[in-house]
């Protein structure tokens, strides 16, 4: 038995010859929980479809993903969905139409136990109720019996992340599970998500681009910029201080109390450019136009280095940290 | 879904009621002196007045109609003007022959349509299913009445296996009666199945690629599962709709098909009576057909609103 | 760069194009029968309505007669190409006048909120009528013929280009570039003629090309039944009406003229599929 969830390794997804991740390695190990920030089009989503063998039909994959013994890159759709909700589960971004609309909720519950798990339908009701219960949804009889449609946004994700974590899987993605959501109702559901991560001791991926969110609930983070991962480590090391130019920006670009004047005067700190799109993706680093430290050199790829809080740079911010 | 089936009762008897007005204006209004008409050319004025009297036509238009319609709703569908038939009698004379013919390929349609097209959408990125669209497509092609020449040629003349024309009734000899309607029955259906087909196709390739059928799969179910639980399922919802524009088309391919078998249905009956300008009994011919493409259109909504939990169930 | 990433460059495929192959056979298949019925305006082997027993069912490939004659000695070829034209011209004239009709109606039931029921409900009743019946019943009145064959089909068709007219200009209304016009109050009008009009226009084609096709069927088939085009005109469905009530339908005579009918609105239809990809934003590469 390996001690690890989930380990990716030079992660390429493309599509015909547009490549949209570019070379993603991580580790996941059993019980960590993992943030997975950067803008739109970064990558992320991607990497988890890819992760779980559900990217839409034309996009290819190459590299590893070794999870449960086995590179699922290589496995066929049989073999992935034996895993699929058992061991290594994902929680969608948009609730309204992650549902089935036609079947009842409890049905959608109730296969993934009855299937994963041979119980009787009895058990798994049961099963559902206990679930639906530490996701402090009150009267889970009725909602077992609900359509998809009776129900509102926080509830489907409840159940949705219910269902995600049914059979304790080693895994759950969460890719963006509240960003559609209202946001008195992100708090809950994110504590939710949080409490049954713990009591399960599950390993998280949790995808968003939304820093405080991850600065809650994960202990380590990636970063991803232009389809590779340009820095990684523990939270408290990469938020306090950055390696890498780009999350230097983009932490500093994060409206705190500090640096917003409440009469409104301030202008929030941006990093300037745009992401290049992927068909015009430079061979060397992406953020390089964008980068006050960009060199010649960084025309090369730069790879993760060898630190414990890694960084795919030349030119890492300044080890200042390692002065005063 | 109780206020559902209040609002598709109302537009069904809306509907109704606009086409049975419609199709009295066009007739009364459009078509010149109904009595000059039922006469002929060589008719003189006198005659015509005559008959106009006669058959109540100079009276106002809403009056007519209504007459018509409480007439209609009792079951007095008007007489041929030469012949005196009950236009009643000869509506109900064709039923046995257009009736099973008509329903006979609808059914026959869904049943080689649905899996067809299914497979076509499983395999779409694969040459069997592409094959299948590409046949689809010529299908669509094909005019009705030259499917049913290639056919009657094939199996009819070539091979002598069915009878390519004539009506054995029902009442004759049950066996007979089945194999007269049996190469029209395959056409029709064949016809109707490759529209059906591609529609198929087309709303289950748009329902696999929902977000639902993706957390199907996130939870374990392999593509094929996926397929067969959701997929077809929801897919049945954008199919059932199109499933009321297909008893739209089968009216008229029933007419043709009777029309190339000889077949003595409705189509040699409405037929004869328009070449005759037998406008009388056009008028409620056609007010029938259109009550029974309207039904079956009402039982098919219906339908959808069972199939449908948000019209169902409601908030 | 990594190894893996090395590889995958390497083998990276064009991404697949979609074929221009239909949209080029469709263009030609719709072309040639559109310059065929042109030709027969102006000159065609025989007169199609001289009846000369002395040479009834001759073969194809007879000399002077390529595709034979029929059971009145007239050329069939002659016939061919003039039914041809027939249903290139009422299978357009119906798709045009539908076009132009539905999308003005669409247009104003989607700019007009006052107007969206009435004209949605209107074209909700016409579509559950079968068109044929009201072929028929129009004929038993007018009685057949070009205009009322035409006239028929564009009030079957309309209704249908009302609903796509209305779905296209509604989702065009509700971008947030028109929200900016109001603001700078142009009328509706305005904008639906200026902004709505060019958007929804790639759809129309596409729509036109369909109906098109489906003009060409319907005509056929009325005219097949007799409540269609009639001599002294020609029409493909026309033939097959003779062919089965004079010979019956076991005699290979129908067989030209429903091949044309097949082969002009495979034609059609390729060409409207054709154009439906070639207005797809580029981007779209999947292969459906």
């Amino acid at each position: 038995m390996d001690n690890f969830a989930l380990k990716v390794e030079d992660l390429v997804v493309y599509l015909d010859d547009l490549i949209a991740v570019r070379g993603v390695s991580f580790v996941i190990n059993k019980g960590e929980r993992w943030g997975l920030v950067g803008e739109s089009g970064a990558g992320k989503s991607l990497t988890a479809l890819a992760i779980m063998g559900l990217l839409q039909d034309g996009w290819k994959t190459s590299g590893a993903v070794l999870h449960d013994g086995m590179n699922l890159l290589q496995a066929s759709d049989k073999t992935l969905s034996a895993r699929r909700g058992r061991t290594m589960s994902m929680v969608f971004q948009d609730p309204t139409t992650a549902l089935n609309p036609v079947a009842k909720v409890g049905k959608q519950i109730t296969w993934i136990l009855r299937h994963h798990m041979h119980v009787t339908q009895k058990d798994a009701y049961e099963q559902s109720l206990v679930l639906l219960n530490k996701m402090n949804l009150p009267r889970p009889e009725s909602i077992m019996d609900s359509y998809p449609h009776q129900l509102s946004g926080g509830q489907r994700q409840r159940i949705m992340i219910a269902m995600a974590l049914a059979c304790y899987p080693e895994l759950i993605i969460a890719d963006e599970p509240t960003t559609a959501l209202d946001v008195t109702v992100q708090k809950q559901v994110l504590r939710l998500l949080d409490a049954a991560v713990t009591e399960r001791n599950c390993g998280l991926l949790l995808i968003t681009h939304d820093l405080p969110v991850i600065a809650a609930m994960c202990e380590n983070v990636a970063v991803m910029y232009g389809g590779r991962i340009v820095e990684t480590g523990k939270i408290s090391d990469v938020f306090t201080n950055p390696r890498h130019p780009y999350t230097k920006g983009l932490l500093a670009s994060q409206p705190t109390l500090d640096n917003i004047d409440l009469d409104g005067g301030t202008r929030l700190p941006s990093i300037r450019g745009s992401v290049p799109p992927l068909y015009a993706m430079p061979d060397g680093c992406a953020f390089a136009e964008r980068c006050d430290f960009a060199t010649q050199k960084c025309k090369e790829l730069p790879e993760l280095d060898n630190q414990i809080q890694r960084v795919a740079c030349w030119n890492p911010v300044a080890e200042a940290r390692k002065g005063a | 879904m109780g206020r559902f089936i209040l609002r598709r009762l109302a537009f069904f008897a809306i509907t109704l009621l606009t086409t049975s007005v419609l199709i009295f204006t066009l007739i009364r209004a459009a078509g010149g002196n109904v009595a000059a008409i039922l006469l002929g050319k060589n008719s003189s004025a006198e005659e015509i007045h005559k008959l106009s009297t006669e058959l109540g036509l100079e009276r106002p238009l809403p009056v007519q109609y209504f007459e018509w319609m409480g007439n209609f709703l009792h079951g007095n569908l008007g007489q041929a003007f030469r012949s005196k038939q009950l236009a009643s009698h000869l509506i109900w004379s064709q039923a046995p022959v257009s009736v099973p013919l008509s329903l006979g390929g609808l059914i026959l349609a869904i049943i080689i349509a649905i899996p067809l097209g299914t497979f076509a959408a499983k395999n779409f990125n694969r040459p069997s299913g592409a094959f299948v669209a590409v046949l689809s497509q010529i299908g669509i092609a094909v005019p009705v009445f030259w499917a049913g020449l290639l056919l009657s040629l094939v199996f009819g003349v070539h091979l002598h296996l069915l009878p390519t024309g004539g009506w054995v009734p029902w009442s004759e000899n049950f066996v007979g009666a089945l194999r007269s309607l049996a190469l029209p029955v395959f056409t029709l259906g064949i016809v109707m199945a490759s529209t059906l087909t591609r529609y198929t196709r087309t709303a289950i390739l748009d329902v696999m690629n929902e977000d639902f059928v993706r957390t199907a799969r996130a939870s374990g179910m392999s593509r094929r599962v996926a397929l067969i639980k959701v997929g077809l399922r929801n897919a049945s919802l954008p199919l059932v709709t199109v499933l009321g524009l297909l008893a739209a088309e089968m009216v008229g391919g029933t007419v043709i098909i009777e029309k190339v078998y000889s077949l003595p249905g409705i189509s040699r009956m409405i037929l004869d009576n328009v070449t005759a300008r037998e406008v009388v009994v056009v008028q409620s011919t056609v007010m029938v057909i259109v009550v029974y493409v309207m039904t079956i259109n009402l039982i098919i909504d219906l339908a959808y609103g069972l199939l449908d939990p948000r019209i169902r169930v409601g908030k | 760069m990594s190894e893996m990433m090395q590889s995958v460059k390497n083998s990276l495929k064009r991404p697949r194009k979609k074929s221009r192959l239909p949209l080029i056979v469709g263009a030609s298949i719709t072309l040639v029968m559109v310059i065929i019925g042109v030709i027969s305006m102006f000159w065609i082997p025989q007169d199609v309505n001289v009846s000369d027993p002395s040479i009834r069912m001759l073969p194809i490939g007879t000399p002077h007669h390529l595709f034979g004659t029929d059971f009145l000695g007239r050329d069939v070829t002659s016939m061919l190409m003039t039914g041809v034209r027939t249903s290139v011209i009422i299978g357009a004239s119906a798709a045009f006048l539908s076009l132009f009709i539905g999308t003005l109606f669409g247009m104003l039931a989607a700019s007009i909120s006052k107007l969206d029921e009435p004209i949605m409900r209107t074209a909700d009743i016409f579509m559950a009528m079968p068109g044929i019946i009201f072929a028929l019943v129009l004929a038993s009145t007018i009685g057949a013929g070009y205009v009322t064959t035409i006239f028929a089909l564009t009030s079957f068709f309309t209704p249908a280009f009302v609903r796509v007219t209305r779905a296209s200009s509604m989702r065009v209304l509700s971008e947030d570039y028109i929200s900016v016009a109001r603001l700078y109050g142009r009328s509706r009008l305005f904008i639906t003629f200026r902004h709505v009009l060019p958007n929804v226009s790639s759809i129309l084609i596409v729509q036109f090309t369909i109906y098109f096709a489906a003009g060409v069927l319907s005509e056929a088939g009325l005219s097949f039944l007799g409540v269609g085009i009639n001599r002294p005109s020609v029409s493909l469905g026309m033939m097959l009406h003779e062919a089965v009530e004079q010979i019956g339908i076991t005699d290979p005579l129908g067989v030209w003229p429903g091949l044309g009918i097949v082969i002009l609105v495979i034609g059609l239809n390729l060409l409207g599929d054709g154009l439906r990809d070639y207005f797809d934003p580029r981007f779209s590469q999947r292969v459906r």
